[in-house]
């Protein structure tokens, strides 16, 4: 076998995949009530087009804005919404939405008749994924259809499917390319044909060679589907880290993958253009790992947006051990909760509890210039010196250091022994850079 | 559900087992070798220096904290470290209040007026040494036999391996197996380069240091040595280019950040240790090279900014 491709930098945290990547999908139980952020993708925020009392069928669209980039938001579940507020998300911003009491007896989704695949236009397939409220659902959750739309001088030869998984802990990619192989190569192929490209490359991670298999021997016979394997090495699956492994090539600073004529998708994307092109099924539901040492029973499941973890964490036998770490996303870049509290949205991959035995949150000392924040920096960037000019309130020579090119991978904090947190100082550094460009 | 004890970080919320506390405690395991060593050959004169250069390092380092209200840093083991390289840069035969003043130096001017730790140009130990090997004569003029320093590393006394060099007669001084593994002369650490070596093989395992450095200093010697027309290889084994190579110039603080300005640095006190050898006065060569070296820092990092990744040119 060929060496498997990579980057440069990079680290190698424990990965703990083994957790949950032998469980396969359930469906989740439909909780008391979901709670629907009207937005739950990056651009303008959506209206709500149901208020409190109206009833609502699985799949009905609530939410919806005339900005372009923006994704419109769906009832997961048949009820009556109970009101349309203000809750804090994930992130623990307020934004507005839709609470909703689910029916006991929850239908199943009703597929309609697609067209033939084949067949659909760009603009089509593009239209498609706007309506169903498609977003990159690896965590960014940027709405696929403007993804879809790359400027014209700019062609797009090569979509890349990001089946990397390089979080650790998550596994729902790794099952849905076990469990949902045909589907994600249509799914793919349907990315393809939208920018016009001539190849669909699945990129894996060589820890997932049973997901290669399935995948290489269903894609034998198409000749415009590669299935390539990745080092195992964080963060293999970021997007410019990916087009690099996979192509050679490299994105400049500053730009989009189709400055070098390429398109990445994840495979929960992939899978759900899909589902929108050939059922009518809208984004309403996803595939996520609840995992991690204080998970009793680790699971990969499909539940319902607006499902409150509490409800899935329940079902996974609760807490064990001294949970000390409650995670939406997955532990190198997710968001840290306070109380099980928050819903699922459109972009979560993960919940991960991490257990006091695992967790090692040491006092911030001072900078011994080791070089290791340096020799993990996937960008190549010098993340000490953006916070050493974030600490002197430096803007600009942060950003002369690199702070608007870091995407926020944290390898540099999970090396760093003088415990510092690099990715908390560039974050500082970004919104004051960008207040600073404001005022100019 | 359980959810009290949350704890609220930003991420990444998994850290891998580097600390600063490990680092230094990885470079007194490496350093054992040539210690066990230096006591086997010295007995109690180099259980005295160490005790005395690790304990007034402490000391001060103690000192400062208390003096600037800062939560003590001595578990981070910095300052046993520069206590220990300091120990093994002194004769053996060294006068307690010269070791105590080059302590001084070392943590109070050089570590703690520069800011702290991380922000120091110079390497605190070799600095310390260099000053009272600098002014040892002066405080001897004040003080009589008191201050007097005899020999030291890389110093000169009659017989050390070093003096041969100068000389031009590293054919009449040590073998090259009695340089690796049981030469006495000098400082205490001057006991065998093998031991540095290994301590030095250990730091590069463990990835405390990279190669880059060591790797360049000895082949500039090795290879500088020989053009001059010196014993090449009798110039990396004697004195203390090794000590120099693996655990001084290889400090965290106050070496280059990026590969190639590493190498520039690694060549500077190559050339430098072979050129104050050869014709100049060889005291201190390994020390003054570095120490010279050490002030091309800022510039070798600014010099050598890595491009970020896709970038083409300069931005």
């Amino acid at each position: 076998m060929a060496e498997a491709k990579t980057f440069k930098g990079g680290i190698h945290p424990p990965y703990n995949k083994e957790l949950a990547s032998g469980k396969a999908i359930k469906r989740a139980s439909v909780p008391a009530e979901v709670i629907i952020p009207l937005s739950q993708h990056i651009g303008a925020p959506n209206e709500a087009l149901v208020s409190a009392g109206d009833r609502v069928e699985v799949g009905q669209k609530i939410g919806a804005t005339d900005a372009f980039v923006s994704a419109p938001v769906h009832s997961s579940v048949a009820g009556t919404v109970k009101e349309v507020a203000d809750v804090a998300n994930f992130t623990g911003a307020k934004v507005k939405s839709v609470i909703i009491t689910p029916d006991a007896e929850q239908p199943e989704f009703a597929k309609k008749q697609g067209k033939d695949l084949d067949s659909l236009s760009a603009d089509e397939i593009r239209e498609i994924a706007k309506e169903a409220g498609l977003v990159g659902m690896g965590g960014a959750a940027f709405p696929t259809h403007v993804k879809l739309t790359p400027p014209k001088d700019k062609p797009v030869d090569i979509v890349i499917i990001n089946a990397v998984e390089c979080e650790p802990f998550l596994t729902c990619d790794h099952r849905q390319m076990l469990e949902r192989t045909d589907d994600l190569i249509a799914g793919a192929r349907l990315l393809k044909s939208a920018v016009g490209a001539s190849k669909v490359i699945f990129g894996i991670e060589a820890n997932k060679m049973d997901a290669v298999d399935a995948l290489r021997s269903k894609a034998s016979s198409l000749s415009d589907v590669e299935v390539e394997v990745l080092e195992v090495k964080y963060p293999e699956g970021a997007e410019k880290m990916l087009i690099f492994a996979l192509t050679g090539r490299k994105v400049p600073p500053g730009k989009l993958p189709s400055e070098v004529g390429c398109l990445v998708q994840n495979v929960g994307t992939a899978i759900a253009l899909y589902e929108a092109a050939a059922w009518g099924k809208p984004l309403y539901e996803r595939v996520l790992t609840v995992t991690g040492p204080g998970i009793r029973e680790p699971a990969n499941l499909l539940a319902a947006i607006g499902t409150p973890i509490s409800t899935l964490i329940d079902s996974c036998g609760g807490f064990v051990g001294n949970p000390v770490k409650l995670i939406i996303g997955g532990p190198m870049t997710g968001w840290a909760q306070s109380e099980a509290k928050a819903t699922v949205v459109k972009g979560t991959s993960g919940i991960v509890v991490l257990t006091s035995d695992v967790v090692d949150v040491g006092e911030e000392t001072d900078c011994v210039r080791c070089t290791k924040c340096i020799d993990a920096c996937p960008m190549f960037l010098s993340p000490n010196f953006i916070v050493q000019a974030a600490k002197r309130g430096q803007w600009d020579k942060a950003e002369m250091w690199g702070a608007l090119d870091c995407f926020e991978c944290g390898c540099c904090s999970f090396e760093c022994p003088a415990y510092i947190p690099h990715v908390q100082y560039v974050r500082t550094a970004k919104a004051e850079i960008a207040a600073l460009k404001k005022k100019e | 559900m359980a959810t009290d004890n949350l704890i609220i970080t930003p991420p990444p919320h998994l850290k891998s087992k580097e600390q600063t506390a490990i680092a230094m405690r990885d470079v007194l395991i490496a350093l054992a070798p040539v210690t066990i060593a230096a006591l086997v050959a010295f007995t109690y004169n180099a259980l005295f220096v160490i005790a005395v250069c690790v304990g007034s390092c402490l000391v001060f380092e103690w000192l400062m904290c208390k003096i600037k209200k800062r939560k003590s840093t001595l578990a981070d083991g910095s300052a046993a470290v520069t206590g220990l390289l300091l120990a093994l840069l002194m004769p053996a035969q060294v006068q307690w209040l010269n070791m105590i003043i080059a302590a001084f130096i070392a943590i109070v001017v050089v570590k703690w007026l520069m800011g702290g730790l991380g922000r120091n140009i110079f390497n605190p130990a070799l600095f310390g040494y260099v000053f009272i090997i600098t002014v040892s004569g002066l405080l001897a003029s004040w003080t009589g036999n008191l201050g007097m320093l005899k020999g030291g590393f890389d110093g000169v006394m009659t017989a050390t391996p070093l003096a041969y060099i100068k000389s031009g007669l590293e054919g009449l001084g040590p073998s090259y197996g009695a340089l690796l593994f049981a030469n006495y002369g000098g400082a205490i650490s001057e006991v065998g380069s093998f031991w540095v070596l290994l301590g030095g093989a250990y730091l590069i395992y463990r990835k405390v240091i990279s190669w880059v450095i060591p790797a360049t200093i000895l082949a500039t010697v090795l290879i500088l040595g020989y053009i001059v027309g010196s014993d090449g290889l009798y110039q990396i084994l004697a004195g203390g280019v090794m000590l120099g190579a693996f655990f001084m110039a290889t400090d965290w603080v106050s070496s280059p950040m990026y590969t190639w300005g590493q190498v520039i640095f690694g060549l500077i006190i190559g050339v430098l240790i072979v050129l104050i050898r050869v014709y100049g006065a060889p005291t201190g060569a390994v020390a003054y090279s570095i120490i010279i070296a050490n002030c091309f820092v800022i510039l070798l990092d600014k010099a050598f900014k890595p491009k970020r990744f896709g970038e083409v040119a300069a931005a």
